[in-house]
């Protein structure tokens, strides 16, 4: 506790001294980095000393903090559970990876932007997204809620001269404040219930189901926006790309998680639930899920690609979080464990590698100046660094295995499986309704970042000469790099980070480890691992029997003077132009586009996606200019929010005579309402 | 010692079946045929032959094959083979047997589009599209296995697990048969939806998807495809005959008899069909995928009745 209060502290102190030395690029710099090198380490050491923690019994041991007098309506009381520590693990890894790249991408915009406000932004980011983690008294948490929208808002309006910007901020404002309302109601029922705004005393009243429905309902509402759930999901794709890459990264990785965190708090709070309150999550994560990756399939732009990818990601979060709570309905203490657990593991598990994907991003339009997947193409060659991390990030959020996003999904899958094994009917019905949308999620994000890396690093660059391009510099590859090794441990050795997992899921079960489930995970794990181990003994293997055979046998082929015989015979391996069927004049731009490869998937979904593909047809022996034109329909942004704000909209112009802008009549209004309430009170 | 034997069986059954195949389609055209070992002399002289790469390509394209083989190797080992046991076995091995295939197709992907020929990206986009209908199919016939036999890993489904449930779910068990032949057909792009002898346009999937590999790294894929075939005609087959003798010479003489057969079989739906129009060919994954969710609902009524 105390380390993480220190962490605070440095960034807070650090954030006014940058603030101060905002004239000076190097002085701000130098404070921003290793004001935040240290805070997130401190911070680093407070949550995996939680989770390190050999506590085999329960309560699970917490650290705590309240502060004596309060403030109107709360107190400022945080403390640190193994749930809260698990969240502060991934914040601080990611906030000092894209601390750090954030310096050496800002590079290129001292003097033009006032850089120095937004790095202490970015550190009073970081100090209220770790308050809302931490807080356990429900003002205190709005109050660093609304916060936390605040500061974001105005760390994604980075580029403000840009229209698109500006509007994208604003949606994103208006979405989490949508939400905000929601979680204020639900708060005060809850603390209305308990007579405490305290989440320790909340968790202590026994709230009927049908209450207990509606605040979850109230809880999927306010914090769904945040966590981008399909109909509430519209700010996602645009606030993402319209935001520094950096900014993104902690968007997608930690802020949205944060609405995840809420959901998983208030769940710990509200324990009973009913069924169907469960089965409601399940099938909305099914739809995010499904959804989500069709969107990002029919993305061209690498940025909206992402961003709707997490939306697909946090349906597999939250199917996790649905099997979890499905299981506690039936009494089903592992199904609900291992769900929980493959939550919070897939959660984790998604900060890293879509914190790196977004990293790699952000240097690939760094350096190309583009976003469109069309115009690149072959730009492993030309970024290897970018397209050696892309590609790591793209193996792990396939959930291929040697990756970490493997072992969450198989998580997730082990938890569903679980479900089909002890559930009754109808749970067996939704659980492998869940299998087979998680086997069709996970074979369309393959499909869709296949596309991603295939179309933006493989093959031939699209426009025009190949020309360089600077690569990203070393304070971008760094944290780029760390996440990746993050990636790539987490899934070969994946037991330390499900053995988190496990313990924040203790604290959202309240209950001991259930009995067999090292037999049922643990052991598991192990043998993944040792497969894997089996498949790179043979890929090693294979490599040096390929080398084998392709090796020159010099001294024989000097003696003799045929110059390139391989040992086995064969000549040297030669290189040439691709083959394509004898065809003379082939230019880059005939490539198979981001468009035509994602067509053919897009053709089978076309009825929910409203795919479309527009083209004038080419006429006459020397045919003209002709055009292509493909585009799908985002549906709840289409056909429901756009009518929804339009109808808003209207009505709001029909009672705009109440509002005539004169203080004397509001002041009417309010003598009004007082009459009103004394004629009630009276009565 | 078992998983000595198994391994072997692995190791050099798998290219048999292709040259099986060959000479059943040879039969019914008339002719004589490549002989039964063509496979093998194939691997053999593609081993000794130089490559040739593209100026486009990467690394990737050179490691890819070796992943393939490595990752369908790795699937391999946790499949049960006649009554050996699989070398390695755990609960939930059968998600991760359906991901190393995951893993071998999107490595082939990537390969595809290192050579930036629009061909092979063409391939590589069907290809795609095709895995994933086929994985819900196979994940859902692998859940329907599961929750007849109880157990969770692929040696403890196989090796026992389903034994009598030929008696008591019968037509559930015809279902995923019909579902997972479906899904052997399109996963190791046999016709009716793919042919595996031409890369000509209207058969553009898997074949075109390897055009531009040669030597040692055509060698591993076509030797990666064998084996692919191999294992889930494996799987197929353990479904089919769940009867074992608990003698491993009795068990895997008529192992090796069946999975011969599943080989002249699909030799002679090779030979007598034509193939599909790329475009009815989703129609055919969804029947599987139907089909097991007829399987599926079945299991639940008998179940809960």
């Amino acid at each position: 506790m105390i380390f993480l209060l220190i962490s605070l502290f440095i960034l807070a102190m650090a954030s006014v001294l940058i603030l101060l030395f905002s004239r000076s690029r190097k002085t701000s710099s130098f404070l921003f980095l290793w004001s935040l090198i240290a805070a997130s380490l401190l911070g680093l050491c407070c949550a995996l000393s939680i989770l390190c923690q050999k506590t085999a019994t329960l309560p699970v041991f917490e650290q705590y903090l309240r502060l004596p007098g309060h403030f109107p309506l709360g107190e400022f009381y945080i403390s640190i559970d193994a749930l809260s520590a698990f969240f502060l693990l991934l914040l601080f890894i990611l906030s000092l990876a894209a601390g750090i790249y954030g310096i050496g991408y800002l590079r290129d915009y001292e003097g033009k932007r006032n850089v120095g406000v937004h790095l202490a932004l970015f550190h009073w980011l970081t100090i209220v997204m770790v308050l809302v983690l931490v807080a356990k008294n429900a003002v205190l948490f709005l109050a660093a809620w609304e916060l936390m929208t605040i500061i974001s808002y105005f760390l994604v309006t980075f580029y403000n001269d840009n229209e698109g910007v500006r509007k994208a901020g604003f949606i994103y404002l208006v979405a989490a404040h949508a939400g905000f309302f929601c979680l204020a109601i639900m708060f005060m029922v809850m603390g209305a219930h308990a007579s405490s705004m305290n989440f320790d005393q909340m968790s202590f009243v026994q709230f009927s189901p049908g209450l207990a429905a509606l605040l979850f309902i109230l809880a999927f509402l306010g914090f769904g926006v945040k966590a981008g759930f399909i109909p509430f999901h519209i700010w996602l794709p645009r606030a993402h790309p319209a935001a520094p890459s950096y900014i993104s990264a902690i968007l997608s990785g930690v802020l949205i998680k944060v609405g995840i965190y809420g959901l998983m708090r208030v769940i710990t709070i509200i324990k009973d639930f009913p069924l169907w309150c469960g089965i409601m999550l399940l099938m909305m994560a099914v739809l995010s899920g499904v959804g989500g990756v069709l969107y990002a399939l029919s993305q061209h732009e690498i940025k909206k690609l992402l961003a709707y990818s997490t939306i697909d990601n946090v349906g597999i979060i939250t199917l996790g979080l649905g099997t979890g709570m499905i299981g506690h309905a039936y009494h089903q203490d592992t199904v609900a464990f291992i769900g929980y657990a493959a939550a919070l593991l897939h959660t984790f598990n998604h900060a890293i590698f879509k914190g790196l994907l977004f990293l790699s991003a952000g240097s690939l339009i760094h350096s190309t100046h583009t976003g469109e997947m069309e115009r690149m193409g072959g730009l492993f060659k030309l970024l290897p660094w970018t397209g050696h991390l892309f590609l790591i990030g793209s193996l792990s959020i396939c959930g291929l295995p040697l990756f970490n996003g493997f072992i969450s999904e198989w998580l997730v899958f082990r938890a569903l499986l679980e479900g089909v094994f002890h559930l009754d009917l109808f749970g067996i019905i939704f659980s492998s309704l869940g299998i087979v949308a998680l086997g069709l999620i996970g074979g369309l994000a393959a499909f869709c970042f296949a596309k991603a890396f295939g179309i933006i690093f493989l093959g031939k660059y699209r426009s025009g000469e190949e020309h360089h391009f600077v690569e990203a510099n070393l304070f971008m590859r760094v944290p780029m790099a760390m996440l990746a090794a993050i990636c790539i441990f987490g899934g070969i050795f994946p037991i330390y980070t499900v053995l988190y997992a496990f313990r924040g899921a203790q604290v959202i079960t309240g209950m001991q480890l259930p009995e067999g489930i090292s037999s049922a995970i643990l052991i598991p794990l192990l043998m993944i691992t040792k497969v894997l181990m089996i498949g790179v003994i043979i890929f090693a293997f294979l490599a040096i029997l390929r080398k084998f055979l392709t090796s020159h046998f010099k001294g024989h082929s000097r003696e003799s003077g045929s110059s390139c015989r391989t040992l086995a015979g064969a000549r040297d391996p030669i290189q040439t132009e691709t083959w394509i069927c004898a065809y003379q004049h082939v230019t880059s731009r005939m490539q198979y586009s981001a468009s035509s490869f994602s067509k053919p998937v897009l053709k089978i979904f076309r009825s929910i996606l409203f795919f479309k593909v527009d083209t004038t047809i080419p006429k006459g022996y020397f045919p003209g200019k002709t055009k292509l034109n493909s585009s799908v329909k985002d549906v709840s942004q289409d056909l429901f929010f756009r009518p929804l704000f339009y109808a808003i909209k209207k009505l709001s112009r029909i009672l705009k005579w109440i509002q005539s802008g004169h203080t004397q009549v509001y002041v009417l209004y309010i003598l009004f309402l007082l009459v009103i309430l004394l004629i009630w009170k009276l009565h | 010692m078992n998983t000595f034997l198994h391994l072997i069986i692995l190791v050099v059954f798998p290219p048999l079946l292709l040259g099986i195949i060959g000479k059943t389609k040879a039969f019914f055209a008339g002719k004589i045929g490549p002989p039964l070992l063509q496979t093998y002399y194939d691997l053999f002289k593609l081993m000794q032959k130089a490559s040739v790469y593209s100026l486009t390509s990467n690394w990737i394209f050179k490691a890819a094959p070796m992943v393939c083989l490595s990752a369908i190797f790795a699937a391999g080992i946790l499949m049960p083979i006649a009554s050996f046991k699989a070398p390695v076995q755990f609960a939930g091995d059968l998600v991760f047997f359906v991901y190393l295939f995951a893993l071998a197709r999107f490595v082939t992907i990537l390969a595809a589009l290192d050579t930036g020929s629009s061909f092979e990206g063409m391939g590589a986009s069907r290809e795609a599209t095709f895995g994933c209908l086929s994985e819900i199919a196979m994940f859902l016939d692998l859940t329907i296995l599961a929750l007849l036999a109880q157990k969770l890993s692929l040696s403890g489904i196989f090796l026992g697990g389903l034994a009598s449930s030929w008696f008591l779910v019968g037509p559930v068990l015809i279902l995923v048969v019909v579902s997972l032949f479906l899904l052997l057909l399109v996963e190791n792009s046999r016709i009716p939806i793919d042919d595996p002898d031409t890369h000509l346009e209207l058969t553009m999937i898997h074949e075109v998807m390897v055009l531009d590999h040669s030597g040692v790294d055509l060698a591993y894929i076509v030797y990666g495809k064998a084996l692919k075939l191999f294992i889930l005609g494996t799987l197929l087959i353990s479904v089919i005959f769940t009867f074992r003798f608990h003698d491993h010479l009795m068990d895997t003489g008529f192992f090796i008899i069946e999975i011969m057969g599943l080989a002249v079989l699909i030799g002679i739906i090779e030979s007598t069909m034509a193939r599909l129009r790329m475009n009815k060919v989703p129609y055919l994954l969804l029947s599987a995928f139907i089909f097991s969710i007829i399987g599926f609902i079945v299991i639940l009524l008998r179940g809960h009745s």
